[in-house]
């Protein structure tokens, strides 16, 4: 049974289709790609999946349960993490404290815990700690845990954002667009990281991606959306080869001669 | 050196002295050490909203008036001793505070400061008109709380009850922001989206922000009916608002020494302009656009800078304070994604 199942979900804003009868299924410890051009419906995809937007029609179960219609925190404590397109690192808070705030639903303690200071309060601060480093170790960023969220570059940020997501250990995260605006060597590490929180892991990933060798050299397969519907889906290489793809990025080939001026 | 200068050394050497206060100084200058104590509560209250939280509410000083009329009332009216009414009227102001989360659901920035100032006027307009309850515009005197099993006059007595109480209130402020009830108030300040998706309840943490500064205005406001025993609806008008806002800026916004630091140089300053009356607004307006404009993190952010020791965890606002509360932190997620999700709160 699929880890992630997206059926039939149909959105529109006002008298704009933003999807029309999309379905998804994504299978346990799997890298699902989704490519498109702009506007064809990937965020808008996530956001439903996440909670932030409901569907007018269509379901989408998480590990076989209903999620459709859910408040996003409820989705979310379910098993579902998120990554957004703009650095959502909170610039307020250190790194390591950011890393804390991704354990909020692995945390129990209360208001009158808190201002006591209960020994349990205590080792659960500890406990978080120490949970919080050891992730940052994983993706490479101990050395920042004490820094501002706001003093760290931009690919730092998205590297913590990501860690931030997988420290509560979601059963699937989606991540929007995760390499926009990173530098060459960041994105063949975030292609690193992205392969080793799936073996490692063990976590489903989905993926919105501009960056085609990005989204080509990880991903199982690959969705390809286009004006709000599904146009494709498969294998890297078959996608690649798909009549439908190469129309929806390069257009239609036409007569060289006849369209000439 | 370090400790001695810290921001905990400034506290503890401030509730010292404000402990000590009533055994070198006279009357007036003890009522005005009162007045600070209440002062903190209210300051230290409001930046758990405004500061922490995110919550650019202006419905402080209706909270801090409502804590005080209903404790004034229930003794009044229905004959109760202070020590049933003041929490009860402290409780009161929360109720009423924590409903206040339901528009900031829907709101934020400059739309929930108008929705709450709405409230506040509202509440203000109450006290002046409700005259068979509120006894209008002139106000009315509030028996003395009794503190003859201690021996010792009220005016001492209530000293003691706000020394404690103030302490009781900064330590649960400054432990709780320290908690994942802290962080879940600055993420939600910070990045509301992002909270949710890890999993932040923005109505559980919305309400409790709420309730929270309700319950600290409120207590105030049942502390100072004992202080002056009278209360009148300009003890609780749109000045003292912007007397609150104004301690938080200066002290420092999301910090809570910086509340104590705020709310203990403007009394002090308040006290220093009381013969030129007229100038405090203009002095207090001033203050106010002045740290917005040049020092928008308060005080507390040079203290840190220079200070060695003073080492608070680094819940500032990001940015200009008020002015990038004001505007909508979402927007800097896809356009789509932040009508989205204000749709579907």
């Amino acid at each position: 049974m699929s880890i992630l199942a997206i059926d039939d979900v149909s959105v529109s804003f006002g008298g704009v289709r933003a999807l029309s009868g999309v379905s998804v299924h994504v299978n346990r410890g799997e890298i699902v790609g989704v490519i498109g051009p702009n506007g064809a419906g990937k965020t808008t995809l996530l956001n439903v999946v996440c909670g932030m937007s409901r569907p007018d029609r269509g379901d989408v179960a998480l590990d076989g349960t209903v999620i459709t219609g859910r408040k996003p925190s409820r989705i979310a404590g379910m098993g579902l993490g998120r990554t957004f397109q703009a650095s959502q690192l909170f610039p307020g808070m250190s790194v390591l404290e950011n890393m804390m705030t991704g354990l909020h639903l692995r945390s129990r303690a209360g208001l009158f815990a808190a201002a006591l200071r209960t020994p349990a309060m205590r080792a659960e601060e500890t406990a978080l700690r120490a949970q919080a480093r050891e992730a940052l170790d994983f993706v490479g960023m101990g050395a920042f845990a004490s820094r501002p969220g706001h003093a760290l570059s931009f690919g730092q940020q998205r590297i913590v954002e990501i860690a931030r997501t997988l420290i509560s250990e979601p059963k699937v995260v989606l991540l929007d667009e995760p390499a926009v605006g990173l530098s060459l060597n960041r994105v063949a590490e975030l292609d690193a990281l992205l392969r080793r929180i799936r073996d490692e892991r063990g976590i489903t990933l989905v993926m919105i991606e501009h960056v085609i060798r990005l989204v080509m050299g990880v991903s199982d397969r690959v969705v390809v959306m286009n004006s709000g519907e599904k146009i494709a889906e498969g294998t890297p290489e078959a996608i690649r080869r798909h009549p439908a793809v190469i129309e929806a990025y390069l257009g239609r080939q036409v007569d060289a001669r006849s369209s000439a001026p | 050196m370090r400790v001695l200068l810290g921001n905990r050394a400034f506290v503890i050497v401030l509730f010292a002295a404000l402990a000590l206060l009533p055994a070198a100084a006279n009357q007036y200058t003890v009522y005005v050490g009162n007045l600070m104590m209440l002062y903190i509560i209210l300051a230290v209250g409001l930046n758990l909203l405004v500061g922490f939280a995110g919550q650019l509410a202006f419905a402080n000083a209706a909270m801090y008036g409502i804590g005080a009329y209903g404790t004034a009332l229930l003794q009044v009216k229905a004959g109760w001793p202070y020590w049933m009414a003041a929490p009860s009227g402290a409780l009161m102001a929360m109720g009423i505070g924590t409903l206040l989360a339901f528009p900031a659901l829907r709101l934020s920035g400059i739309y929930l400061a108008l929705a709450t100032l709405a409230f506040a006027q509202a509440t203000q307009w109450v006290l002046l008109h409700w005259e068979k309850v509120t006894f209008g515009a002139g106000g009315f005197p509030v028996p003395e709380p009794d503190f003859s099993a201690l021996g010792i006059s009220a005016g001492y007595g209530i000293y003691y009850v706000s020394w404690l109480v103030t302490v009781a209130l900064l330590l649960f402020a400054w432990r709780v922001v320290r908690s994942r009830i802290g962080r879940a108030f600055v993420a939600m300040r910070d990045r509301e989206i992002a909270a949710q998706a890890l999993g932040v309840d923005l109505l559980t943490y919305k309400a409790l922000a709420f309730a929270l500064s309700g319950f600290y205005a409120g207590t105030a406001g049942a502390l100072y009916c004992a202080v002056l025993n009278y209360v009148s609806p300009e003890g609780f008008d749109l000045f003292q608002m912007i007397l609150h806002k104004a301690m938080v800026v200066v002290g420092g916004m999301g910090s809570i020494v910086g509340a104590v630091l705020g709310a203990a140089l403007l009394v002090y300053l308040l006290e220093v302009l009381r013969e030129f009356k007229a100038t405090q607004e203009i002095v207090f307006g001033a203050l106010l656009l002045g740290f917005v404009l040049f020092q928008p993190r308060g005080v507390v952010e040079f203290l840190k800078r220079h200070v060695p020791g003073w080492d608070e965890a680094l819940h500032w606002a990001p940015g200009g304070a008020i002015a990038s509360l004001a505007s909508d932190e979402s927007a800097n997620d896809d356009a789509v994604t932040s009508a989205l999700t204000r749709e579907r709160r």
